[in-house]
């Protein structure tokens, strides 16, 4: 499976949301990072063909995807952000539906829609109303009607957002599970999620890639370096004006930050290991926000 | 997958109440349908229902057959006869009732015996009393020459052209004579309330089928649908094939359930008369019975609720709104009302889709339209307009939507 983007390029009038991408995948898991209105939500859309380019096009195995209509979307598997579903059906009829959009036998659907539901772990509330499922339910029966179809590209915009930390862990060791021999590309803004488990990181802003790779790479092309150290309280807010603070933790003997600097920022700061956080923080700090870095 | 668009669309709690309204209007129209036919029996009381209609079915088949000029000439002898009689004569209500309690099965011929005797544009209650029997032979005349006298008067000369007014006496004169007559009521009643039950119908549709193209956007579905493999095609069919399903099987079954009772309690009787033998249908130029009036109402009303509520299914693929697109049936239905005081509109109204809802009352307008020398009504027009119409939208709605793009 090999996916390109040749130029890719949206516009919402004056605004361009993503900017001019050129780039090929093939199988693995790839993990896009970028704040909130980086382009992510967008250029996935567009692998989805729920919106068309204004620019450029997206090959799959060298065929455009608009061209192939529903051959592409036949190897598809897209959850959304915002994962809706119809309230009043149940999960099993709910996937059962998707099944038959997907185009998949009624006899087929049934085995495998049983065969999901296990391996989300809803077996129990197969049969309870979709709107009566927790978030991070509702999330699982979201992978498991982008599963229906055995999907070779599988799309997840945002899989973890709003999930406490164990469904969030529970959730992306799933998908580590489901990524094998497929094309996955994972949407987040949260850095652990892709830290894990994406074979490579494509690091976007303001509609454009700014940086790719492993995450050893990314981490390896971060020009300046991580201190930690332990300062008096009085001295972090002089500090944290001066420098980018990718942590604060306050102790019984005074604060200790995690800063991020070519220079040493003072006496006592010991250099730390990098890690993709502290990268994310770095390019995108001035648009991060505490919630964005934090995990 | 139909099934589950058709399972969609009832899940949602607004289709639930609006099948339970649609319920409650139907029990309605069916109780004032059949209460519209009341029986005055001979101590002057009223009642309406089953014995009520099968005892006035016994009074107005005494009069049954053709109404030639020796029926004609002894209904008004035994009108005559009430009019002299103590009770027609007495101030009290109760005896006036006594004296209809004769006259009703004989009100019918009644009714046509004064809309004959006055002008076009007239209708005397009293008029019957004072015709006498040399006039009884103009019946049927009367009824071509008083439309005549109207097309040339000041309020209709520049209404219709000629070949429009060469158009409706022509039809005038073709309509069949003597009247065949019996008991009619169930037919007359029928098409009294059904455009209230069919534009009920469509009202209420439009709130379930309002959803069926708007309820992917508005539960955050539209994502997965149209990413899957079938979202933009098979899935768009399996839309608007549930939409056709769901206005046809709602739309026959109301239409079969108020047919059944209103007929099972009324009868059928008068099937094969000519509507022009009941108050409503006199001065109709459609020369059609009351069977074939039935016919059109039914065929109308589902044409004209195909028509409009796959209106409703392209607004709302369109703006992905079920809130605006439901107020398309009320539009169509209620602006023509507004507009009708407009005589200039007349023609334009005459074509409107609300018409398909009240054909009852459509085959008793007047609305002619010339095209070269041949002259139509508006029936065979919006017959023929609505459904072609109809054809054309659904390729329209299917693009529309399965270009959706997700923003």
């Amino acid at each position: 499976m090999k996916m390109e983007l040749d130029n890719l390029t949206k516009q919402f009038g004056a605004f361009t949301a993503v900017d001019h991408i050129s780039i090929t995948m093939s199988n693995g898991v790839y993990g896009l990072l970028g704040v909130n209105g980086a382009g992510k939500t967008t250029l996935m859309r567009m692998l989805c063909t729920l919106l068309k380019p204004t620019e450029g096009t997206i090959y799959c195995n060298g065929r455009d995807i608009w061209e192939m209509d529903s051959d592409y979307r036949r190897l598809l598997g897209y959850l959304p952000q915002e994962f809706g579903f119809y309230p009043e059906f149940s999960v099993q009829d709910y996937l059962l539906y998707i099944a038959a959009l997907k185009g998949i036998r009624p006899a087929v659907a049934r085995k495998r829609v049983k065969e999901l539901i296990m391996k989300v772990g809803l077996a129990k509330e197969a049969s309870h109303k979709m709107k009566k499922l927790s978030g991070g339910m509702k999330r699982r029966a979201g992978i498991a009607q982008a599963m229906l179809n055995d999907p070779q590209i599988l799309i997840l915009d945002e899989p973890t957002a709003g999930l406490d930390p164990n469904e969030r862990i529970r959730f992306r060791n799933l998908i580590s599970e489901l990524s094998e021999e497929r094309l996955v590309l994972l949407s987040t803004h949260i850095v652990s999620d892709v830290e894990y488990i994406a074979n490579e990181i494509w690091m976007m802003q303001e509609g454009k890639i700014m940086h790719q790779g492993t995450a050893e790479q990314i981490i390896a092309s971060m020009p300046v370096a991580v201190w930690e150290c332990l300062v008096e309280k009085q001295m972090v807010s002089a500090l944290t004006k001066r420098y980018k603070v990718s942590n604060l933790k306050t102790e019984p003997a005074g604060v200790t930050l995690r800063i991020i600097s070519g220079e040493k920022p003072c006496e006592q700061a010991k250099r730390a290991d990098i890690t993709l956080e502290d990268v994310f923080l770095y390019y995108f700090g001035e648009k991060a926000g505490d919630e964005d870095v934090a995990i | 997958m139909l099934r589950y668009e058709v399972k969609k669309v009832f899940s949602r709690t607004g289709s639930k109440i609006a099948l339970l309204i649609l319920t409650a209007a139907f029990a309605l129209t069916v109780f004032l349908a059949v209460g519209s036919v009341e029986y005055v029996d001979e101590q002057g009381n009223s009642s309406s229902g089953i014995a009520a209609a099968r005892r006035l079915w016994e009074d107005k088949n005494k009069w049954a057959g053709e109404i030639n000029e020796d029926v004609l000439l002894n209904m008004l002898a035994k009108n005559r006869e009430i009019n002299a009689s103590a009770e027609y004569l007495s101030s009290d209500y109760m005896e006036n009732n006594k004296a209809y309690a004769r006259k009703q099965g004989f009100s019918d011929i009644r009714d046509m015996m004064n809309y004959a005797f006055t002008a076009f544009r007239e209708y005397d209650y009293y008029r019957v009393d004072s015709v006498t029997d040399e006039e009884v032979g103009s019946f049927y005349e009367r009824r071509i020459s008083n439309l005549a006298d109207w097309l040339e008067s000041d309020e209709a000369k520049d209404m219709y052209s000629e070949e429009e007014k060469k158009f409706l006496l022509a039809r005038y004169q073709a309509l069949k004579t003597p009247f065949y007559y019996e008991y009619a009521d169930g037919w007359k009643a029928f098409t009294e309330y059904a455009p209230t039950i069919i534009m009920l119908t469509v009202l209420i549709l439009g709130f379930p089928i309002s959803g069926l193209f708007a309820s992917e956007f508005q539960w955050k579905a539209d994502a997965v649908f149209f990413s899957a493999k079938l979202g933009r095609n098979k899935a768009v069919r399996a839309k608007i094939g549930a939409g056709i399903l769901i206005v046809t099987g709602i739309y026959w079954m109301v239409v079969f359930l108020y047919s059944a009772v209103v007929f099972g309690i009324l009868g059928t009787d008068g099937a094969d008369c000519a509507i022009q033998t009941g108050l409503g249908g006199w001065k109709s130029f459609y020369n059609i019975t009351y069977f074939e009036s039935y016919l059109l109402i039914i065929l109308g009303g589902y044409l004209g609720s195909l028509f409009m509520l796959t209106l409703v299914m392209l607004v709302s693929a369109k703006t992905h709104s079920a809130v605006i697109s439901v107020t398309v049936p009320f539009a169509l239905l209620f602006i023509p009302s507004f507009l009708s005081g407009i005589s200039v509109l007349s023609k334009v109204l005459g074509l409107l889709p609300d018409q398909l809802l009240q054909m009852g009352q459509a085959v008793c307008y007047f609305n002619l339209y010339q095209t070269g020398s041949a002259v139509t009504g508006a029936v065979p027009i919006i017959m023929t307009l609505y459904p072609v119409l109809f054809f054309v939208m659904l390729p329209v709605l299917y693009q529309v939507y399965r270009k959706t793009q997700i923003k």
